[in-house]
């Protein structure tokens, strides 16, 4: 034990510089059967990262190790440098953690609770009813917090989370599902100020969220576990990077261009409301351009169709194997994952 | 051909008018239901599936008045947006007694076929106490569709769900409209509705804005300028030939390549690719920027 190798040694004890989050061989059980996370190794840097997985993968249970308050049963995790099993109060007095359930008090105004609980984060009194006029404002609440918090709507009371998360100046946000329950305006008002925090305040964050729109929307980069396990840790835009097929959406006459498109050799496969021609150089953009030009079509769209966060989740990326099947319009079942390129 | 039909319906709680008016007829197929909180969305789904008197106006599924109408539930499924689940039964006592209440002739036999329709077949003998949102979700629409209905209404399905259980839903639904059925759900994920279903009914502070292929509506909405966002072999070259053109109405070169407002939708979409041919200039994408049902949806509110 006191000879133990040096190696091993630094394998397990330093994090490495520079890292928001660190997994290393990760694992949970509860019990002997639920296995909610498996030897998860991965790190997260500076930026806004996105955390997506089933239901029941281990975002959860990652949150809760990270924040010190679970300890695992195997392997380590590091945040800001410090140890979830050693320095989980140090962790949490430089994390902003916002819960996804409805967990707020009724009968407090916002500006009580962002006050009591920036106390609680170890500020001052004054320094903390500051700090939650400061981060009530940065939500965008205003007259609203000397309200209670029982008769304030969904999308405000996720502002609430979202300013207690933030009142004691963390360098680090966790948010599980901010957008829950928000209406359209609402969850474009939260994201864009996510990405303002992210942005503009230089704290680093990481979102949990099962809309995964959402997360090529807001996020740098992304982790996907399933099962308690990596599915992948990349950049958002390597994930969602450009395919080698072209999309065309005409207004009508979607049969004669078909028709065009396969004499003049593309291959126009039917997908969703358009056609998915394969790129082959320069010429095949001249193609598609002469051949609407000829049959004098309105061209509403034509882009190379990118690869989507969703294809991580898609069972099998069976290929349709006739392209009638691909035919129904906005189908998502009919979506191919790359396969209409190889044809 | 199975149809929802409103008239005039109002449906008002003391002072407060939650629906105002409504005239509108869903068909077969898949429909979203849009609507900021509070517009109005769950009364309407109340009403029509017969839980709520509307206050003035008259409500038809096939034909049928809903109101005081048992029989209609037959014909008709609803999944909640609430929680109705008695989690103390397990996931297959749900739905055989939902298949029970239905009268249905074996009960078994159809809630099985719901619950494999729902991938629950596995965790069918559980309690439901012990499932997790999206399962409790997919419980409540097999438990809806366990006497194969006509119509199905459907609030928030898609709440709790993580993206697998997401997509599955969406084909399930879509491949239930494409054999006819009625399906109408209220979402607020507009990426979502915009994939399922191209026809919309929008609800606004109780009122019908608008009704249709969110496409056409956009088409309809002759007050905004249509932009594309248009690269091509020489941008300003192309922005220069465009600018000629009375289908145009603006052009400014970005980072991301040419922007292009056209008043004229249609003229444009039939010019820009002899246009740039006639110019020398190779095209390399024209992509529509404000044509999503999230540009239409955001318009319709400012309106």
């Amino acid at each position: 034990m006191i000879a133990q190798p040096a190696t091993t040694r630094d394998q397990a004890g330093q994090p490495e510089s520079g890292a928001v989050i660190e997994a290393r061989g990760l694992t949970k059980r509860y019990g002997l059967t639920v296995t909610a996370l498996a030897d998860l190794t991965v790190t997260i840097w500076p930026g806004i990262t996105g955390l997506i997985g089933a239901n029941g993968a281990g975002k959860s249970t990652l949150i809760k190790i990270l924040l010190g308050l679970l300890e695992p049963t195997s392997g380590r995790a590091f945040v800001l440098g410090h140890d979830c099993v050693r320095d989980g109060f140090a962790i949490r007095s430089l994390t902003g953690y916002m819960p996804e359930h409805d967990c707020l008090p009724p009968d407090v105004t916002a500006t009580e609770l962002v006050t009591h609980l920036g106390r609680m984060s170890g500020l001052p009194p004054t320094a903390a009813k500051e700090r939650a006029a400061d981060s009530l404002r940065h939500v965008g609440l205003y007259e609203e917090r000397y309200r209670q918090i029982g008769t304030y709507s969904t999308g405000m009371k996720q502002r609430v989370k979202l300013a207690q998360a933030l009142v004691g100046d963390p360098r680090l946000l966790l948010l599980d599902e901010p957008t829950n329950g928000l209406d359209p305006a609402g969850r474009t008002a939260m994201l864009d100020l996510i990405a303002k925090i992210g942005s503009e305040f230089g704290i680093s964050i990481l979102v949990a969220s099962h809309l995964l729109g959402e997360i090529e929307q807001i996020c740098d980069h992304l982790v996907a576990i399933d099962a308690g396990c990596l599915l992948r840790a990349d950049s958002v835009s390597s994930v969602t990077r450009a395919t080698a097929a072209l999309l065309v959406e005409v207004d009508d006459g979607i049969e004669l261009l078909q028709a065009e498109l396969a004499r003049r050799g593309l291959g126009p496969v039917r997908f969703q409301r358009g056609l998915l021609v394969q790129l082959a150089g320069d010429a095949t953009y001249d193609a598609v351009r002469d051949s609407v030009a000829d049959l004098g079509l309105p061209l509403c769209r034509m882009e190379q169709r990118r690869h989507q966060v969703e294809e991580l989740f898609r069972d099998a990326p069976a290929a349709p194997a006739d392209p009638a099947v691909s035919v129904a319009p906005a189908m998502p079942g009919s979506q191919p994952t790359g396969a209409a390129g190889v044809r | 051909m199975t149809t929802i039909e409103l008239r005039g319906v109002s449906r008002w709680y003391g002072n407060v008018v939650a629906v105002n008016g409504v005239t509108l007829t869903i068909g077969p197929g898949v429909t979203g239901l849009l609507g900021p909180n509070g517009a109005g969305k769950t009364t309407l789904m109340h009403m029509i599936a017969g839980f709520l008197v509307p206050s003035r106006g008259e409500i038809t599924v096939a034909g049928r008045s809903t109101w005081r109408n048992p029989d209609m539930f037959r014909q008709l499924g609803v999944v909640p947006e609430r929680d109705s689940v008695y989690s103390f039964l397990t996931g297959a006592e749900f739905v055989t007694a939902s298949a029970k209440l239905h009268g249905l002739p074996a009960p078994d036999a159809a809630a099985g076929r719901a619950i494999s329709m729902l991938e629950m077949t596995e965790a069918q003998h559980r309690k439901i106490s012990t499932y997790s949102k999206g399962m409790r979700q997919r419980i409540k629409v097999a438990a809806a569709l366990v006497h194969d209905p006509e119509v199905v209404l459907l609030d928030e399905p898609f709440n709790g769900m993580d993206p697998r259980q997401r997509l599955h839903m969406m084909d399930l639904l879509h491949v239930q409209g494409e054999q006819g059925r009625v399906i109408v759900f209220s979402s607020h994920i507009l990426e979502e509705v915009e994939r399922l279903s191209g026809i919309i009914q929008v609800i606004v502070g109780g009122r019908l804005a608008a009704s249709g292929d969110f496409r056409a509506i956009r088409r309809l909405m002759t007050n905004r300028p249509h932009v594309f966002l248009v690269r091509s072999s020489d941008d300003r070259a192309l922005g220069a030939a465009l600018i000629g053109r009375p289908a145009v109405s603006a052009v400014e070169l970005t980072a991301h390549g040419l922007q292009v407002r056209t008043s004229d939708y249609g003229t444009f979409t039939r010019e820009i690719a002899r246009i740039s041919r006639e110019a020398g200039l190779r095209l390399t994408q024209v992509q529509p920027s404000d044509e999503s049902l999230e540009s239409v949806f955001a318009y319709l509110l400012a309106s």
